[in-house]
């Protein structure tokens, strides 16, 4: 395991913002926290990080434990804020001078590094431009840079792609995946996006400072989230009959949503009812249906 | 080996600290904000008021001096003022880098460095004392040209003071910058300061009206701020070369020691180049002496609030 938590707690004053979570990240994976604001995502970033410290529980990044190995794990991770950290009246060029600097990397080494990232990230065109005349996917990438120059073994994403356009996020995470095969560089993701979370080869759900469920995002909709059926034909007697049978049913513009108990229920009905089936869809839950049922809460709507 | 390494670390802060601030066109200008009013009141109204004093301490006992001296002297007690009073103000505004970069969340990226945050601490005072000697090292060229067109008096030895001088009050606006500063975090707070220093300081160092010319109660009471010894030794090394002309002057027309002496001790009272508190006459050395001894406390200030603030967490 290349991050282990364990018991991790931090309050301030009478909020605890996170509340004895345990959980670890395999090497190489993608791994995504999920939640709301306030649910304690960024609050056990800055624990990992080593920009808060930790009430109680133990950190451990690549066997070195926060308490007494922070230089050498500080060395082990990157981070990519939520909102960017570059100096926005410097060139990119600059800014990646002065932060592979306070990683002691000057001279050949940094023009050596500075050029492989400039392959990796396609940056050949935007080095000399200031910061504050980058678009926000320009931007990213340089702060992506900026956090993968001392060559680290994690890259922590804080809500990489909050506030972007979609064209931008899918750019964001192009980037990311190709840092993953072709560096095979462990990511840990915050988000709450449900299909960035979808993506992630594991998943642990934050509410209120406390863990709610963990797994892949399989186990997760195997485990929480129920299939649905969509009718789009007699919809006004299917909405009827699947009431009575008193399953959750949703009646939209043009088709009725009927939630399942099971998959299997789906050959039952349509042996029972082939009527309302000559036109229909067979739809798998997904991480929203997930996320509202461990949580009570729908992201779309906090 | 590690040494050498923080060491580069802290050069590459400076540097970088040092490139923000002058890439801020917006920030270089308001630090040069001081400069430029105590220089657009000197010339609109101030000027004139210091030749005529000047001109009235000489005709009260009948002496003709040269309007040369005269006017070099208007100017060099200008220049005291405004490279002592900049030595705070632009420290005050060059220091934003420091408060934006806990605005901007810049902070949380030297945090997960692996850079002492000492280190970082040490870099924002390099690089605030750097940028604050720059520009006053530019003003005052700007100022010698001037002087050298209306009349040069200055001696090597006193030059060479000026820029001791210089280093002094930047050494003290710097670290009194670090230690206020230390507790803004937000840009309203950084404002309110910026322009309280920038307005107020002046007065209080008496850079607009000399402060001989305010109450003794005030005189006493603003006797107790350093800064004001930042101004006295300034005014000294800028005044000496042209006390030392009058008296040339005075004595080539065979006046009387006596009345020279008073002269040249009336103009060194009223321009601020003798200070005094409580009645008592601060000497040079003692002007010094309080100076640094201030930079001490605040050095001692800025390193416990560094070490408390990389405590807390």
């Amino acid at each position: 395991m290349i991050i282990e938590i364990e018991n991790l707690k931090k309050s301030f004053k009478d909020v605890k913002a996170v509340d004895e979570i345990s959980f670890n990240v395999r090497e190489g994976e993608l791994f995504a926290f999920l939640g709301v604001n306030g649910a304690g995502k960024s609050t056990t970033i800055n624990i990992i990080s080593g920009i808060l410290a930790k009430d109680g529980g133990t950190v451990k990044i690549c066997g070195n434990n926060i308490e007494t190995d922070a230089d050498r794990i500080k060395s082990e991770i990157g981070i990519v804020f939520q909102d960017s950290v570059l100096d926005k009246k410097m060139s990119a060029y600059d800014n990646l001078k002065s932060r592979a600097g306070l990683y002691g990397i000057f001279g050949k080494a940094f023009k050596a590094r500075l050029e492989e990232l400039t392959a990796l990230l396609d940056l050949k065109d935007i080095l000399k431009r200031p910061v504050n005349k980058l678009s926000g996917g320009q931007k990213r990438r340089i702060d992506i840079a900026r956090a993968l120059f001392h060559n680290p073994k994690v890259l922590i994403l804080d809500e990489p792609t909050t506030g972007l356009d979609p064209k931008t996020r899918i750019t964001v995470w192009s980037v990311v995946e190709k840092l993953r095969k072709e560096q095979g560089l462990t990511v840990f993701l915050t988000t709450h996006y449900m299909e960035e979370a979808a993506t992630a080869d594991y998943v642990v759900i934050l509410d209120g400072g406390k863990k709610v469920a963990e797994g892949t995002p399989h186990d997760l909709k195997t485990a929480y989230a129920s299939d649905f059926i969509k009718l789009y034909k007699h919809i006004d007697e299917a909405e009827k009959y699947f009431a009575a049978l008193g399953l959750n049913v949703k009646r939209e513009r043009d088709f009725v949503e009927i939630e399942l108990n099971s998959t299997a229920q789906v050959g039952q009905f349509f042996a029972d009812k082939p009527e309302f089936f000559e036109d229909f869809e067979v739809l798998k839950g997904n991480m929203d249906n997930v996320f509202l049922k461990v949580t009570g809460k729908d992201l779309k709507e906090v | 080996m590690t040494k050498m390494t923080e060491c580069k670390k802290l050069i590459s802060l400076v540097s970088r600290n040092t490139k923000c601030y002058f890439k801020d066109k917006f920030t270089f200008f308001m630090s040069l904000l001081t400069p430029i009013i105590l220089f657009v009141l000197f010339v609109t109204f101030l000027r004139n008021i210091y030749i005529e004093s000047l001109e009235k301490a000489f005709s009260e006992n009948n002496l003709t001096v040269n309007t040369k001296i005269i006017n070099g002297c208007a100017g060099a007690w200008l220049m005291s003022s405004i490279l002592s009073v900049s030595a705070v103000t632009v420290a005050f505004c060059s220091n934003t880098i420091m408060i934006d970069d806990k605005i901007n969340s810049s902070v949380n990226d030297f945090r997960v460095s692996p850079v002492k945050g000492t280190t970082v601490s040490l870099a924002y005072f390099i690089s605030n004392f750097l940028i604050t000697f720059t520009v006053l090292i530019t003003v005052m060229l700007i100022g010698h040209i001037y002087l050298a067109c209306v009349g040069w008096y200055l001696t090597v030895a006193d030059t060479f003071m000026i820029l001791v001088d210089i280093i002094c009050g930047i050494l003290f606006g710097t670290l009194l910058a670090g230690v206020v500063e230390s507790f803004i975090s937000t840009q309203g707070g950084l404002s309110a300061v910026a322009t309280l220093v920038s307005s107020m300081y002046g007065f209080i160092c008496g850079a607009y009206m000399p402060i001989s010319s305010f109450s003794k109660g005030l005189q006493n009471v603003l006797s107790l701020m350093p800064g004001i010894y930042s101004v006295g030794t300034m005014r000294n090394h800028y005044l000496n070369g042209y006390m030392q002309a009058f008296i040339e002057e005075m004595r080539a027309n065979s006046v009387d020691e006596n009345i020279i002496n008073g002269v040249i001790n009336g103009i060194r009272d009223s321009f601020d180049a003798n200070l005094y508190s409580f009645g008592t006459k601060i000497p040079l050395g003692a002007m010094y002496g309080i100076l640094l001894g201030a930079c001490a406390l605040l050095l001692v200030a800025y390193i416990a609030i560094v070490i408390i603030k990389n405590k807390k967490k």
